[in-house]
């Protein structure tokens, strides 16, 4: 019961989203809308209820699942973009390189030292 | 015997079926080999997909419709990431200098590199559109996605390439310019490579894991907010 009553919690945060998204038209998803006031309203009433965190707890695990279907496609539309694949490869191989050198380097010049806390050991990176 | 081809066809159930045995072959056969972090277990269960597919002549129009009633729960899982985001607020209260100067800066180049490279070899708006939440966790991307007009799927293979690529930049980088600090890594594994990023965030170590998923949350709510605006500034 407590799964259902967190399940419905965020099928009511998904409908206010839903509400405000339309009534505003914002350009927005009505999901993100209702994560956005889920996160508002925890915030504001500073604890986390037990249900919402239990139908989190099992929907999060799920999103991989949920994706599939949809990432299926991309052997269905290779036809559809010919001609643009090597851009395509060619954007995202090195606008992801270029994205993750200027994210390095910024962090590195505006994140403060850590504390002289217990650090945690780095193995791999 | 094509009538009960056409009966298992229309039947959402035979989708959520195939769908669900998909993605647990896929797991198995991600861990059978050895958790590649080359290739994604998502990837590996859309193969399976496409293969029984193919094997049952299924229609993948048709198969997406179906299992649209399995999909339709992505809204409230969606809904849910606003929990860890809520259990993170130490880490921003903390950090809210660093996060509020790099974060939004990062969000945007992280979709900008890539959506000019691709404007520049000459592809039409609609992949720049599906380029552009390449950083951004899958949920919150297909919102994006739906707002700006890409196409999903080309999106959610830009997604997986970023991811994996995310994680080998940062492994090459982070050793040329020596650095350690896991806070760092994970914040840039997070927000350059979404849940692959974070998943391998989580192996550096807990507190790589929880700057990742910091830096996952934050692009994607940023990048909810910010691409949809950018493109409607733009008239694309």
């Amino acid at each position: 019961m407590t799964l259902l009553r967190g399940f419905l919690w965020l099928l009511g945060f998904q409908l206010l989203g839903q509400l405000i998204v339309e009534l505003l038209s914002l350009p927005i998803s009505h999901a993100m809308a209702g994560l956005l006031l889920l996160l508002a309203w925890l915030l504001v009433k500073g604890r986390l209820d037990e249900s919402v965190a239990t139908a989190s707890q099992a929907l999060i695990p799920l999103l991989a699942m949920l994706i599939m279907p949809g990432v299926v496609g991309i052997f269905f539309v290779i036809d559809e973009f010919a001609g643009h694949w090597l851009a395509v490869v060619v954007a995202l191989a090195v606008g992801t390189g270029l994205s993750v050198l200027t994210t390095l380097w910024l962090m590195l010049r505006l994140m403060p030292r850590p504390d002289s806390g217990p650090s945690e050991r780095d193995h791999s990176a | 015997m094509s009538a009960l081809h056409a009966s298992l066809l229309e039947s959402p159930i035979l989708a959520i079926a195939l769908t669900l045995a998909a993605y647990l072959g896929g797991m198995a056969l991600f861990e059978r080999l050895g958790r590649p972090s080359w290739c994604p277990a998502v990837l590996i269960a859309a193969v399976v997909t496409a293969a029984l597919l193919w094997l049952l002549d299924l229609d993948y129009a048709e198969y997406r419709r179906n299992a649209g009633w399995l999909t339709l729960l992505l809204g409230p899982a969606t809904v849910a990431l606003a929990v860890p985001l809520y259990q993170q607020r130490h880490h921003i209260r903390d950090l809210w200098r660093t996060i509020l100067l790099c974060l939004p800066l990062a969000a945007l180049l992280a979709a900008f590199y890539s959506v000019f490279l691709v404007w520049l070899l000459g592809a039409p708006p609609e992949i720049m559109a599906s380029l552009a939440p390449k950083s951004v966790t899958a949920p919150i991307a297909i919102g994006i996605v739906e707002q700006i007009g890409g196409s999903l799927s080309l999106m959610l293979g830009g997604l997986l390439i970023t991811g994996v690529l995310s994680t080998i930049f940062v492994a090459l980088l982070a050793r040329l310019m020596k650095i350690t600090d896991p806070r760092i890594l994970g914040f840039v594994l997070g927000v350059n490579g979404h849940a692959i990023g974070t998943i391998r965030a989580f192996e550096i170590g807990p507190t790589a894991g929880a700057f990742a998923s910091l830096g996952m949350s934050l692009t994607g709510v940023f990048s909810a907010l910010f691409l949809p605006l950018a493109w409607r500034l733009l008239g694309w």
